[in-house]
Parts: structure tokens; sequence; C-alpha cells
């Protein structure tokens, strides 16, 4: 979106993006440009502000999901050390006791 | 609190290393039992006090600042943790029983988030979908992991608890 001086006076042109290319269109100059302009800001401004607010809680949630990482992966070891200790071993994803055990 | 500390990282580090050699070695397995008993007490505690932390702050984040929802929220995780870990649990049951109440709270917040965000009309993108999905994809797989772990260390330990009907009332009798 963008005002244009063209002489002497200000015209208002909105951006559209068209199968992959970006294409001016010609909205007006006045009053009612300067509506459309403060509408278009307002739109623009919640779009970025709703995305910064969506980036916000991802970062957040997966930095809860990351904190409890480490303490997942020590308890799947202690309770694997545990598995062997009393004679278990994997085998395809399964624990079987050992013959030997 | 939430993260362990050197010294806990340190033993697992080794239990870990231990158990991999003991899985075709009859010597470093009665080590690993030697250890386990000597020193797991400890580095066990050290992690329940992590996972109840984290409990607590998954809590606090799911309330969005209401303390009597956190503190609903908490107290469910908690009753949750005591039933799964049993009568008498051992000091590893109770670990992964507080994991997997853990887990339970990490994945109710991330469906509340996603639906949230799911909801609103043309308000998300699907970038922002997909690695919300991601996210709640991979904590549900946590929690069924944990889920799976703790019911297969309490087969271990046998059934050490004892369910007695008497008169319509359910006891529970500690061997």
């Amino acid at each position: 979106m963008a005002w244009e001086r063209r002489g002497g006076n200000l015209y208002y042109y909105q951006s559209e993006r068209e199968g992959g290319r970006v294409r001016k269109r010609y909205i007006g100059a006045g009053e009612v440009a300067e509506m459309i302009a403060h509408a278009d800001e307002t739109i623009r401004r919640t779009r970025a502000e709703r995305r910064e607010r969506a980036r916000t809680e991802l970062e957040e949630a997966k930095g809860l999901a990351l904190a409890g990482a480490e303490l997942h992966q020590a308890a799947e070891i202690l309770a694997r050390a545990q598995m062997v200790a009393a004679g278990y071993h994997r085998r395809k994803g399964e624990w079987r006791r050992r013959r030997s055990a | 609190m939430l993260e362990l500390t050197e010294a806990t990282r340190k033993r697992i580090r080794e239990l870990q290393e231990l158990a991999d050699k003991a899985e075709g070695d009859d010597g470093a397995r009665l080590e690993l039992r030697r250890r386990l008993r000597e020193e797991s007490p400890e580095v066990v505690a050290g992690c329940s006090d992590s996972a109840r932390s984290y409990r607590r702050l998954l809590a606090e984040r799911s309330s969005g600042g209401n303390p009597l929802r956190k503190e609903a929220i908490s107290e469910r995780a908690g009753r949750m943790a005591l039933e799964l870990a049993g009568e008498n649990p051992t000091p590893l049951e109770v670990l992964l029983s507080e994991r997997v109440a853990s887990l339970w709270v990490l994945v109710e917040l991330q469906e509340a988030l996603f639906a949230a965000w799911y909801y609103k009309a043309n308000a998300t993108s699907p970038t922002f979908v997909l690695q919300m999905a991601r996210l709640q994809e991979s904590a549900h797989r946590r929690y069924l992991a944990a889920i799976k772990t703790l019911a297969q260390v309490q087969k271990l330990q046998g059934p050490s608890r004892v369910q007695v009907n008497i008169g319509g009332n359910q006891i529970n009798v500690s061997r």
C-alpha cells in the first residue's frame, strides 16, 4: 500500500500479489482514499500483531515441551537400567527376560 | 529446580553406559544392580523433585494466571500421580508416575492452545497450525511412552498390591 505523488497530488495505490507477481491497483485521492488507506493500515497492523502473538505462543509452547525433555530422558534411562538389572533385554521394542537371568 | 544437577546428570550417564554394557554381560549386570541399589535412590529423588517442579510450572501456565485454576490443575495432577504410583511405590515408580502426570498437563495445555488458535477463523497461518500439531503429537507420544514405561516397571515389581473385596468395599492390601 502506498501513496504516490503525481503532478503535485497524492494518489493511493494498493499492492496485490497475482500469480507470484505484485500488481499495483489504483484506489484514488482525497478523503475516501485516506479512509481506505487508514483501514488498510489497521488491517496490516492487526495481522502483524496476530502473527507476533502466534509466534510468542508457539515459542512458549516449545519452551515448555523442551523444559521437560531432559527429565523425560533421565526417567527412561533409569527405568531401562532397572529392567536390564532385573535381567530383561529389549527385542524389537519389547522387553524380554534373558534366559540366563 | 527444573534442571537436573550436574552430579545427577553424571550418574545418569554412567547408569546408561552400564546398562548398555549389562545387556550382554552378566558381570556388568551385577555391577548395575549394585549401583542402582546404592546410588539410584538419590538420583531418582533428584529427578522426582524436578518432575514436581515441572508439573507446577505447567499448571501455572495452563491456569492463565488464575490461582484457583492453577490449584485445581495441580491438585488433579498430583492425585493422578499418587493413584498411578499405587500403594507402597518404589522411588522409581513415584518418579515415573510424576512424569505421566506432568505430561498429562502438557498434553491438555497444548490441546487447549491449539484449539483456541485453530477455531479463530482465518486467524492462523498453515505454518503455525503445522508446528503446533507437531508439538502436540510429540507431547502425546511422550505421554504414551511414559505410561508404557510405568506399566513395565510396575509389572517388574510384581503383584505387590492385592485387591480384596470385603462386604462390597474394595480394600488394597500391600504384600
